[in-house]
């Protein structure tokens, strides 16, 4: 197990060198450059010289790359071009949106998924279940755009129920917090709990066939006991798996949730990143955002290994 | 003071304003009696309460020497003050100068206000000034060199009055110092915290408001200026809390729940909606900007002039505006503005007569009609006004396709001249020089004349505005530039839009200075 | 590697449906329910599929108006005689719109998919069949595709290709060909474990001989059932690009570049969004049947 790892922490590495050269080359070939659009309405051709030579952008790409490359070894991921602020700060202030969104989208998809699955599963093949198929095959169909639109049109807008956008940190103040966190959490969640109705209703029809449940109702134990009991745990750990997956993504994943509802989190952080060609904000985003994706799928597989020994690892 | 009515009648009383904007070009005082009215009406101003303000985007610093960005100044002209200000009609009035004079066109010499602090208590006075212009000039990362390029050198004649030596004659530096490149920054806060500064101004100005803290993406926060120097009218507010909302319809969806109390800017599409909801009052603010196209004279087939008319006689100014900007605008015929003192009403915007348009294509050799590409921003309102322009010219037989790219493209291109016809919305400087000059003179290596125009009579014109202090025989100088312009067609103006402003009616006092900054000194809460 | 195979992250939702597949489900009672559901549900997926594939082709004949006619008098009509779905903010025909925006829509869903399960199928045997480090390289650059986020890379890809569909098209080729590869290269693996392949080699058969004979055949099923389940989320992910106005180039329209465009009217002019929103909605459901159905013909292995 631990020689796994190491092995496969090893294999990251490559990843992440392809992932930051193509970023890198990417943005260098991307016309446009970060001085440029810093001073759109500036004609002063020194000024901007002098700014780029002090950044380092007039020379090669390659140098630059391995000279961003020696930085972030020494754990330097460099400062914004746009405002000088150190990279990391920018993630570290950015991150906490993006990983409440998450978590809140992820607490509104299990709430949603659970009842609709198990209602699914124990009267399985009747109308109710197939509502539940239904409604978890037109969540995942539902363009999140779309659905971000509807959801602001009738509840900020129409309705004025919840603020239409913007950010309030639950820390500060947890009504408003969560509050301004609902619409786009409801919007990533929908779809969220499409993929967690399909997987944790197989799981759970799954497990109901097992023998030790068959017991269970031999002993005249009542349906909802045995499901207490017996079946839900085990049909849980799919829904785990799926959610663990899903944390990776969702973070820097969500840029057209956060771009609808105005959230500051690191998925606009990158986007806007490109457009403004903020080079190393872009390249150090890119980077912590495939770190975090490739953590969490390692982080799955050993996962997986270690609740059920039958699918470990290759 | 202007059109702060609330309710229904804020329609009508915008409209006289900017009708107003628009006389007062030519000497007609109109807004000033419709906003006298106003004020008349208003109940006496208290102080008290937070102003939420929703912008577009985050501010970029906060250091206006450095700052490249014209959110900044929304923020800045609250908290630093610049030597002297814009008044409603874009004349030049006092600021942190009393008076000055121009002994000889190449002298200008500043009275400084008495008895004016810093906010971290140190006084203003021409050693500061001094200290404010040598930065701009030498500190590397300047973005104001060019702004003072004219500027030789900076005297303190005593202690409050200031002698500024210039290179070269230069008739807009005046108006070019009513904003960041006028703005006096505290020497003690720049020795002790320069690097600081771009992001937390606490001290750093002598502004109504003092900085109290940025929060990056969430929020900026100002506060009232307790000791402010000019005890007339304002601040009012205790606090002013910036917030960025990017996108234009959730803007106006907080300001409809409540969530803020001004939005800096109306889309065309939204200002109908708006003015008919009782809840809201928008008031129309005419701009210095001009948004046109560039054409590349540089390389075919722009560079046959019977083909840049061509196209200019094709369009119809008149349905765009009314379509694509539904009349938040008015057609232009130039670069200069309505809302300035140089804008000459007598010459009409180019009108469309598709005979000449046919008759120009066959003189530049392309009778048949001929192709070409426009680069335009990747944003629905400057979409829509290319596809209609796009509708337009098809039917001159002229066939353009649309690549739509992000502003760094845009630019990227438009530097390199590397596009046919691309969309230059600029914002506009009190200044005609400012919406002129850099556009047409021929100058090598960087600048903003992206069409590659060199045209000596341009350029003698373009000089001549420059050492030119007579307001009158500046007026027709730019006139014949634009004459000329019209011809010549390096670039084809489209229009000069309105950019309106909405308030929650309990706003009280804004006034709307064309240059579209948001000065908060005598805005209250009812 | 469980479950670490996520599709495309590109729309949100596309991410998560791959990997609700790659859950492991295992019972067979709930499987003959499933293809019971179905079967009810293929034809209406069939027909949503023939519907979009004629208002696609016979677009010209079928839509009302010219989609890029303008008549600015006529702007923001509400549905009605002459308009069925109402005019957008140029009075341009909606419904028009939305019939020609079909085309985008599968052009995009279909030729991405091919164009990444064409590159995916190349790399995936190459690695399956080289070893060693050729596999490393061509399945360490498969993680790192899928490790870049996804809209990043559409955006530069975009930038650098000059916004419009190809851009797109490339673009989601390129984030959906990692699924294809590692599918690829488990079939090879698996089938050159078998000895029909060994006793071809050892008749001195080439290595892409082999690889063209025996391989390809054999592991067509999968790949045709991932590229059908694949397009419905082209789909999406298209509109998701367009949506951000990184899509078509007007005056042409797409069902996401539609929506973007009538977003800022949703209070005066909610059927510019609501015409186009339910044809996606409708279409990526109605794939998703057909996608299943073609499963369960082709392979009654992959059955979830």
């Amino acid at each position: 197990m631990g020689r796994l790892v190491l092995h496969r922490l090893g294999a990251t590495i490559p990843v992440l060198l392809l992932v930051t050269a193509g970023v890198f080359s990417l943005l260098h070939l991307t016309p446009g450059d970060p001085i440029d659009v810093m001073m759109a309405e500036s004609v002063d051709a020194t000024v901007k010289a002098n700014l780029r030579r002090e950044l380092g952008l007039d020379r090669p790409i390659a140098v630059q790359y391995v000279a961003w490359m020696g930085r972030v070894l020494r754990g330097d991921l460099g400062r914004s071009v746009r405002n000088g602020e150190p990279v990391i700060e920018n993630v570290g202030r950015r991150i906490r949106p993006s990983l409440q969104l998450a978590l809140l989208a992820m607490a509104i998809s299990l709430l949603i998924a659970a009842p609709v699955a198990l209602a699914s599963a124990v009267r399985r093949n009747t109308s109710i279940d197939r509502a539940g198929t239904t409604f978890a095959l037109f969540g995942i169909c539902m363009p999140n755009f779309l659905l971000a639109l509807l959801l602001i049109f009738f509840f900020g807008v129409t309705l004025r129920w919840l603020p239409v956008s913007g950010y309030t940190d639950p820390a500060e103040d947890l009504i408003a917090g969560v509050r301004s966190l609902v619409l786009p959490a409801v919007t990533l969640g929908l779809a969220l709990a499409a993929v967690i109705t399909r997987t944790l209703r197989s799981s759970l029809l799954e497990a109901l066939t097992e023998d030790y449940v068959r017991t269970a109702r031999a002993k005249g134990l009542s349906e909802w006991a045995v499901i207490r009991a017996h079946v839900l745990r085990n049909a849980l750990i799919p829904v785990v798996t799926v959610l663990g997956l899903q944390l990776g993504t969702l973070i820097g994943g969500a840029v057209i949730t956060e771009y609808v509802f105005g959230l500051p989190g690191v998925g606009r952080l990158v986007v806007d990143a490109v457009f403004a060609r903020d080079y190393p904000l872009v390249q150090g985003v890119v980077l912590l955002i495939a770190a975090g994706f490739i953590a969490s799928n390692l982080l799955v597989d050993l996962l997986y290994g270690w609740i059920d020994p039958r699918i470990r690892i290759r | 003071m202007a059109a702060m009515e609330p309710g229904r009648n804020a329609q009508s009383v915008s409209r006289r304003a900017f009708l107003g904007w628009c006389a007062a070009a030519s000497g007609a005082p109109a807004a000033v009696l419709g906003a006298r009215r106003a004020e008349a009406q208003a109940p006496a101003p208290k102080k008290g309460g937070t102003l939420r303000v929703g912008f577009y985007i985050e501010a970029a610093t906060m250091d206006p020497h450095l700052s490249g960005s014209k959110i900044d100044r929304q923020v800045y002209h609250n908290i630093y003050e610049p030597l002297v200000t814009l008044d409603v009609r874009l004349g030049i009035k006092p600021g942190l100068a009393e008076s000055w004079t121009q002994p000889d066109v190449r002298t200008l010499v500043f009275k400084l206000r008495r008895g004016v602090k810093f906010h971290d208590g140190t006084d203003f006075n021409a050693e500061a000034a001094k200290f404010n212009f040598n930065r701009m000039k030498t500190e590397p990362k300047s973005v104001r060199k060019g702004e003072v390029a004219s500027i030789d050198s900076v005297d303190v004649v005593d202690p409050y009055t200031i002698k500024i030596n210039l290179k070269r004659p230069d008739a807009a530096l005046l108006a070019t110092l009513t904003d960041r490149a006028g703005m006096m920054v505290s020497p003690k806060v720049i020795q002790e915290r320069g690097s600081e500064l771009e992001r937390n101004a606490k001290g750093a100005g002598t502004g109504p408001f003092e900085f109290v803290e940025w929060v990056k993406d969430d929020h900026l926060v100002i506060k009232r200026n307790e000791a402010y120097w000019n005890k007339q009218g304002g601040p009012y507010l205790d606090r002013i809390r910036y917030r960025p909302i990017p996108d234009d319809t959730v803007k106006l969806q907080s300001l409809q729940a409540g969530e803020i109390d001004v939005m800096d800017y109306v889309a065309p599409r939204d200002v109908a909606a708006v003015k008919a909801d009782r809840n809201i009052v928008v008031v129309d603010v005419p701009s210095l900007a001009a948004f046109s196209y560039q054409l590349n004279t540089t390389r075919p087939p722009f560079n046959a002039k019977a083909l840049r008319q061509a196209v200019a006689y094709s369009l119809d100014l008149d349905q765009i505006v009314k379509g694509v900007w539904l009349n938040v605008g008015v057609p232009a015929n130039g670069p200069v503005p309505p809302s300035s003192w140089a804008y000459d009403r007598t010459i009409p915007p180019i009108k469309r007569d598709l005979a000449r348009a046919k008759a120009k294509l066959a003189e530049g050799g392309q009778p048949n009609g001929f192709g070409f590409t426009m680069t335009t921003a990747n944003i629905p309102i400057n979409i829509q006004e290319a596809e209609v322009i796009q509708a337009q010219l098809g039917e001159a037989g002229i066939a353009m396709k649309i690549k739509l790219v992000d502003a760094a493209t845009q630019l990227a291109n438009g530097n390199s001249r590397n596009f046919d016809m691309i969309s230059y919305q600029w914002s506009g400087r009190p200044d005609p020089d400012g919406n002129s000059y850099q556009f047409f003179k021929t100058t090598p290596g960087t600048s903003l004349n992206w069409s590659g125009i060199s045209n000596p009579q341009i350029d003698a014109l373009l000089d001549r505005t420059r050492e030119t202090f007579n307001a009158a025989e500046r007026k027709k100088l730019f006139s014949d530039l634009t004459r000329i312009l019209q011809d010549e067609l390096p670039m084809i103006y489209i229009v000069h839009p309105i950019e309106p402003k909405a308030f929650a009616p309990r706003v009280q006092g804004y006034e709307p200075i064309p240059d579209g900054m948001m000065r908060f000194k005598d805005v209250w809460l009812k | 590697m469980a479950g670490s195979t996520p599709g495309s992250g590109f729309a949100e939702p596309a991410a998560t449906l791959a990997r609700a597949d790659a859950a492991p489900v295992r019972d067979r009672r709930w499987e003959v329910v499933r293809r019971a559901a179905r079967a009810r549900l293929a034809p209406f997926g069939a027909a949503v599929l023939l519907l979009a594939l004629v208002a696609a082709l016979g677009a010209p004949l079928l839509a009302p108006y010219d989609p890029v006619k303008q008549d600015l008098g006529h702007a923001l009509a509400p549905p009605g005689r002459a308009h069925l779905l109402g005019t957008d903010s140029i009075g341009r025909d909606v419904l028009s719109r939305m019939i020609w925006g079909t085309r985008v829509s599968l052009v995009a869903g279909f030729v991405s998919v091919a164009i990444a399960a064409a590159t995916g199928c190349v790399l995936g045997i190459l690695a399956g069949y080289a070893g060693g480090r050729v596999d490393g390289l061509v399945m360490r650059l498969m993680d790192a595709v899928l490790s870049f986020p996804p809209l990043v890379l559409a955006l530069a890809l975009g930038a650098v290709l000059g916004a419009g569909l190809t851009g797109v098209l490339i673009a989601l080729g390129v984030v959906y060909t990692p699924t294809f590869a590692r599918l690829m290269r488990g079939q090879v693996l698996a089938i050159k474990a078998r000895e029909y392949v060994d006793a071809s080699r050892a008749l001195g058969a080439s290595g892409w001989r082999v690889a063209c004979r025996h391989v390809l055949p054999n592991a067509t099923a999968p790949i045709v059932v991932q590229a059908s389940l694949s397009v419905a989320f082209a789909i999406l992910a298209e509109a998701s690009l367009s949506f951000l106005g990184l899509g078509i180039q007007p005056p042409a329209a797409s069902w996401g570049s539609m929506i973007n465009a009538g977003r800022g009217y949703l209070q005066q002019a909610p059927w510019i969004v609501f015409g186009p929103g339910a044809a996606l909605f409708v279409t990526v459901v109605g794939l998703n049947f057909v996608g299943d159905a073609i499963r369960d013909a082709l392979d009654p292995r992959l059955r979830t």
